[in-house]
């Protein structure tokens, strides 16, 4: 009793508690966190859930939907998505292309980064601004000049017009990334390395890079998903069959190729989450860690 | 005239359209340990990167052992420096971090390895070898540092507050390891602080700057014996001198025809010997140390406002006429505020300075 009094002395002292402080008090955190924390991970989990128990299930069994779990799993839909002709050229295609998609961007951000970081060239802000240009720009709106440009260039249809555009909108949100935590780099540690007598490109191969490491990987796993989930410029600039990336196939599964077995669609989706979500298991402690240390520094 | 092993001549600096060093002529001789000091913003640390290559020269020039360096790089001028915030490499352990700057120059790794033993063993680093930095504590990561310094054998030392981030305990023991080590390796050092402590104690030679000139040069009990202006005066000593405003005035005493009138009927002894004239308008300094406290019927009569016993020391404040005077009195003193007491000046130990120049007369 005697604790409680004095609380509520302490508290009429002090400022008033405000109303968070007071429903965080009532309900404790774990309610008031745990429960939306709890929510969002069901709103995101529950379509890939979804997704691969359909996958597991018999074609009339999803339409019938009276069941959540299979009656009878079965790995029937993954063996005719595998068997399927070309299932094998859309993910050398999804993986060529988002493999260039990363390391290209990559690099040129790490350059363009480290210049934004630690230069003071003119209009080095402004530069900085016009970077972002090609994703402030509607994706939507730029695939009519894009196939007009890229028809005219006689790219159409080639690997060269998904690593240009998937590479100049990789290369803004990569440069964006990095230049924060090459920032973040102390001078002096660099102005040391120049006395030991590293050049630029020791200094960024020895010192900047390792310190920023965390960084570097963030942009990794954010070029790889954009390069993989990437839909609206396959979608306008390739056309033929053999070009295609998993998810234009998987789009084209069913208006094209008339395909209307459920559990085979699942399948297919499936398939093509599964080497992103295996990247970010992967990779996701150094994610939050450089996500959080960006977040106090 | 003789060649300094550093020297500067007519060095200025910019930074856009502010001057920040207005032309320092300065030279530091081989072997010298030389401490900047001065107040935030002097200038001191940038001459120090000036001097490490890592700032551009707007006029004049640097000269290390003979050479002008203004255009030669950072990694060429034969300088190692040491960083207020160490600036160790967080991803390297001590080991690297030591033969960072030897591998950069492809030396053979049999001469690493004994450099860094070398320097390990000279810095007490050799348990630590293979840590990281964020495994050691302050005074280890500034010897690590130091030793990354140390390892190339460079002919000049920098310090750029080296111990500013070190508790009070650490930073006299740093201080003390410096200081050996210079004494061992007798390198050129150039020693950049804010700390008037660590500039008396460790230079042979004090630079005092202010506002982006050399106020002073010379050894530590020189300058604060002889301040030469008004600001060094100010600058150096804790407690601070006593600065009063006053006027020289004719007496009628034979040993003392002269004195300075702080205050209406107040006169204070001068030296014999300065050059002021009666009418002169000077700024009369004496350190709180060359205050000595005797009964109120034998000295000028003050009242003592303050009494903050210390053990080893007492710092007292007593009015004088309305002035606040800081006396330090190594004896423990019995006075309580309010008390009547007086105090005896030896004129010898008198700075007078010019009110208008604020020059030493």
């Amino acid at each position: 009793m005697a604790t409680l009094a004095s609380r509520r002395e302490i508290s009429a002292i002090g400022q008033p508690p405000s109303l968070l402080d007071e429903l965080l008090r009532r309900f404790g955190r774990v309610i008031l966190i745990g429960i939306p924390l709890a929510f969002l991970v069901i709103w995101t989990m529950v379509p890939i859930v979804w997704a691969l128990l359909a996958s597991l299930k018999d074609p009339l069994e999803i339409y019938e939907s009276t069941t959540f779990l299979p009656r009878d799993p079965s790995l029937r839909a993954y063996w005719i998505v595998l068997g399927m002709d070309g299932f094998g050229k859309w993910l050398f295609n999804s993986i060529l292309v988002t493999l260039v998609a990363t390391i290209v961007p990559l690099i040129l951000s790490i350059l363009a980064a480290y210049a934004f970081a630690k230069y003071l060239f003119p209009f080095r802000h402004v530069l900085l601004l016009m970077y972002l240009i090609p994703r402030i720009i509607p994706r939507v709106s730029l695939i009519v000049p894009l196939n007009d440009l890229m028809t005219d260039l006689g790219l159409i249809n080639t690997y060269w017009v998904l690593y240009i555009t998937y590479i100049a909108s990789a290369v803004p949100l990569a440069t964006w990334i990095l230049v924060g935590f090459f920032k973040a780099v102390p001078k002096e540690i660099e102005e040391s390395a120049t006395i030991d007598g590293a050049n630029m490109w020791n200094r960024l191969r020895y010192v900047i890079l390792p310190i920023a490491w965390p960084g570097v990987v963030t942009a990794a796993v954010l070029c790889i998903r954009e390069g993989w989930n990437e839909f609206a410029f396959v979608l306008a600039l390739v056309t033929e069959t053999g070009m295609r990336t998993l998810p234009y196939a998987l789009y084209m599964l069913r208006d094209s190729m008339g395909v209307q077995d459920y559990a085979v669609y699942n399948a297919f989706t499936i398939l093509t989450v599964l080497p992103l979500l295996v990247v970010y298991l992967l990779l996701e402690r150094r994610v939050v860690e450089s996500i959080v240390s960006g977040a106090v520094k | 005239m003789a060649e300094g092993y550093v020297e500067y001549r007519g060095l200025k600096k910019n930074f856009g359209a502010t001057p920040v060093l207005h032309g320092i002529d300065l030279k530091i001789d081989e072997g010298a340990f030389v401490v900047l000091v001065g107040p935030s913003g002097c200038g001191k640390s940038t001459l120090l990167r000036m001097t490490a290559g890592l700032e551009g020269i707007t006029d004049g020039d640097i000269k290390i052992a003979g050479q002008v360096v203004n255009r030669v790089h950072a990694s060429n001028r034969g300088i190692a420096m040491v960083f207020q915030s160490y600036a160790l490499y967080p991803h390297m352990s001590v080991n690297e971090n030591l033969g960072f700057s030897l591998k950069m120059r492809k030396t053979p790794l049999e001469r690493i390895a004994d450099a860094i033993k070398g320097a390990a063993g000279i810095l007490k680093l050799s348990p630590l070898l293979e840590r990281l930095p964020a495994q050691l504590s302050g005074g280890q990561r500034q010897r690590v540092a130091m030793g990354r310094a140390l390892v190339r054998e460079p002919a000049v030392f920098l310090f750029d507050e080296p111990l500013s981030n070190l508790d009070a305990k650490l930073r006299v023991e740093m201080r003390a390891e410096i200081k050996a080590l210079h004494q061992r390796l007798e390198t050129t050092t150039i020693y950049v602080t804010h700390d008037q402590i660590e500039a008396m104690t460790m230079a042979d030679t004090v630079v005092v700057m202010h506002d982006g000139r050399i106020e002073q040069v010379g050894a530590p009990l020189e300058i604060y014996d002889r301040p030469e202006n008004l600001f060094v005066a100010d600058f150096l000593g804790s407690p601070a001198m006593n600065l009063m405003d006053g006027k020289v005035v004719a007496t009628d005493f034979p040993d003392q025809p002269r004195a300075v009138e702080v205050a209406p009927g107040v006169l204070l002894p001068i030296p014999g010997g300065a050059e002021a004239e009666p009418g002169q308008d000077v700024v009369y300094g004496i350190r709180p140390e060359h205050v000595t406290l005797v009964a109120a019927d034998v000295g000028e009569p003050v009242t003592m406002t303050l009494v903050e016993p210390a053990g080893w020391e007492t710092h007292l404040h007593a009015d004088l006429a309305g002035l606040t005077l800081r006396i330090l009195s190594v004896e423990r003193v019995g006075a309580r505020p309010g008390d009547q007491v007086g105090i005896l000046i030896d004129p010898e130990r008198v700075h007078l300075f010019d009110r208008g120049t604020g020059r030493r007369l």
